[in-house]
């Protein structure tokens, strides 16, 4: 039934995406880069794929420079996207923007606590996170008036009047503050497929419900790792899990009182597939410690969440009559500009050992 | 090749003799002294270049490894955390303590690398993801410039003893080969007018004292003469006083004999 009217509006982005899908670098097109001997090697492999957006770029080129025009192309490709999206897609796309808007948010609330010129860092800010306030921002000079008279105005207005104040905004640790914000964002992101009425039912609640839950359990675990042996105390810690997931509420509680990587092993254990990535890196084991985190095969936890988080992407495009496949798209997308960033820094750093340490879906 | 170096100007005097002679023994004792210094410098020089040449050897390795681990950031964050980073950072967590090495005589800068424990500015750095990663670069890096200040401290001592070893080396080679055999030169100098003088004194006394034998014979010869001639005047005085002794003796006028004209 949900497909019925889709294509009405919506069938013209989904045709994009997939064919944006097929121009993805595939298991064939990364063991033609792994063998590059330059950068130059990497951006002719990158030719067909890339085109024009290489062009430009000087004769062995900076990895970081090589990674930014990807990211030029996929901005391009979402904006186009963006221009043809109307109605519940068009917020859909817009959901999918805010993450990007949190990042830059941080970035620019860290340059005004330290009052530097916010000219400067509108050109570090993310293109995708961009709206039309954003340079506003630069227009406040202290944190009170930042948060009174110009965060009011941004999307995010939301995530910040429920859960922080501006004394916040200057006592908090930055990363606290986003953290906070990307935690907001998740549980009205999740909120949104779930109970949207164009969602409701469709192909898009169910992807995007487990893609979200697996990013909300993601962030939770990683944000309990990560906070052992700094000041982050647990009351603290226990703000910023997304409240929902696989983990909430039993696991999410567990986590909040971990102390060490086995309680917090103990805690995901309700869910067999992290479980799973605890037991290949070895975490329950204990003494492997974070020292171990290169695992056996040379992957992390980080890099499982990837494949995992890759995989589910991947997924998505079996299903048809949703937005969602825009949204594995720009992950898978990301994915491949972190893969092809890689193996060019192994390249220009000549550590060819680790080369095949990208993970690759298709 | 001492006749290039020349003397001093000095007086061939018995007292800048001495004085020369002291300034040889000063100028030996001087000599072995620098000469042992820079030995000294020299075996702790090679050492330095040694640890210099490990260090950086090191040092490329582990700039390797800290450059990796960045990149294995940027693959986990997925983004720049550069700025983030930059801006959270407000105390140095990785100190460097200077401290001062006296080797020979030479004060020797050791720069001494310690972490405060306490700051971690951007421990939250990547809370969401990739926070392990940022924490073990941090450390990769710190390994880094700990290796850095280590070479620093290292290039550092190297310059100051490639000066100090050159200078004791000029030093040496100048008391070796100019002072040393300049002040040779003077004493021999001193020495052989010192002897000429001898020489030229010893002259001057046989001569004065075959001058002084010659009068003093002559000097005889007049007493001898005088005397004799003494001796006959004697002779022929005694002869007239004995002609003379029948003549009457004149009263003496102011003598005991009372005059009676005098009243008192």
């Amino acid at each position: 039934m949900e497909g019925l009217f889709f294509n009405v509006n919506s069938g013209y982005i989904e045709g994009i995406v997939r064919g944006y899908r097929n121009s993805l670098l595939t298991g064939q097109h990364y063991s033609n880069l792994t063998q590059c001997e330059t950068i130059d090697d990497v951006k002719l492999q990158l030719a067909p794929a890339y085109g024009d957006f290489l062009a430009s770029l000087p004769p062995n080129p900076s990895t970081s420079a090589l990674a930014g025009k990807m990211t030029d192309k996929l901005v391009a490709e979402f904006r186009y996207l963006l221009a043809q999206a109307t109605g519940s897609t068009a917020k859909f796309f817009q959901y999918l923007t805010y993450g990007y808007m949190i990042d830059n948010i941080a970035l620019l609330i860290t340059g005004t606590l330290h009052e530097r010129d916010t000219r400067e860092l509108l050109e570090r800010c993310h293109p995708l996170g961009w709206f039309e306030t954003l340079p506003v921002l630069c227009v406040a000079t202290n944190i009170e008036e930042l948060y009174n008279s110009v965060l009011v105005e941004t999307p995010l207005a939301g995530y910040f009047k429920s859960s922080l104040s501006h004394q916040d905004l200057d006592e908090l640790n930055i990363e606290i503050v986003r953290n906070t914000l990307y935690k907001n964002y998740l549980e009205d992101f999740h909120q949104f497929v779930t109970t949207h009425p164009d969602f409701r039912g469709t192909p898009t609640q169910e992807v995007m419900s487990e893609i979200l839950q697996f990013e909300a359990d993601r962030r939770a675990i990683n944000i309990t790792l990560n906070s052992f042996g700094t000041e982050l105390s647990k009351q603290e810690r226990k703000k910023l899990y997304p409240e929902f997931g696989k983990l909430y509420p039993e696991g999410s509680l567990m986590l909040s009182r971990a102390d060490d990587i086995e309680s917090v092993a103990l805690a995901v254990s309700i869910s067999a597939d992290y479980k799973a990535f605890f037991d290949a890196v070895g975490l329950t084991q204990g003494g492997g410690g974070l020292g171990g985190m290169g695992g056996s095969d040379g992957k992390s936890l980080e890099d499982l969440f990837y494949q995992k988080e890759m995989e589910l992407s991947k997924v998505v495009f079996t299903r048809q009559f949703t937005p969602a496949v825009v949204y594995a798209w720009m992950r898978l997308k990301e994915q491949e500009i972190r893969n092809v960033t890689w193996i060019a820094e192994c390249i220009a750093q000549n550590q060819k050992e680790r080369i095949g340490n990208f993970i690759s879906v298709f | 090749m001492s006749g290039a170096v020349g003397r001093e100007a000095v007086f061939p005097t018995r007292q800048s003799l001495g004085l020369m002679k002291g300034k040889l023994k000063g100028a030996e004792t001087g000599h072995s002294l620098l000469k042992r210094k820079s030995e000294a410098l020299t075996k702790r020089f090679r050492e330095i270049t040694r640890r210099i040449d490990e260090a950086k050897q090191k040092m490329g390795r582990v700039m390797q490894i800290a450059a990796f681990s960045l990149a294995e950031v940027s693959y986990a964050v997925g983004g720049d955390i550069g700025y983030q980073i930059q801006e959270s950072a407000k105390q140095a967590r990785f100190r460097v303590r200077a401290k001062q090495e006296n080797v020979s005589g030479v004060l020797l800068p050791h720069f001494e690398s310690y972490t405060e424990d306490g700051i971690n500015d951007f421990g939250l750095t990547g809370l969401g993801k990739g926070g392990m990663q940022v924490q073990r670069c941090r450390e990769t890096y710190a390994r880094a410039v700990e290796t850095l200040v280590e070479l620093a401290s290292l290039q550092t001592a190297f310059v100051i003893l490639d000066e100090v070893i050159k200078v004791v080396n000029r030093r040496v080679n100048a008391i070796e080969h100019v002072i040393i055999p300049r002040t040779e030169n003077t004493i021999k100098y001193i020495n052989s007018e010192l002897d000429e003088l001898d020489r030229e004194e010893f002259y001057r006394l046989k001569k004065v004292s075959g001058k002084k034998q010659r009068d003093n014979a002559a000097a005889d010869a007049e007493i001898l003469a005088a005397r004799q001639k003494e001796a006959a005047r004697l002779q022929e005085s005694a002869d007239a006083e004995k002609k003379e002794e029948e003549a009457p003796e004149a009263p003496d006028v102011l003598g005991e004999q009372e005059d009676a004209d005098v009243i008192f």
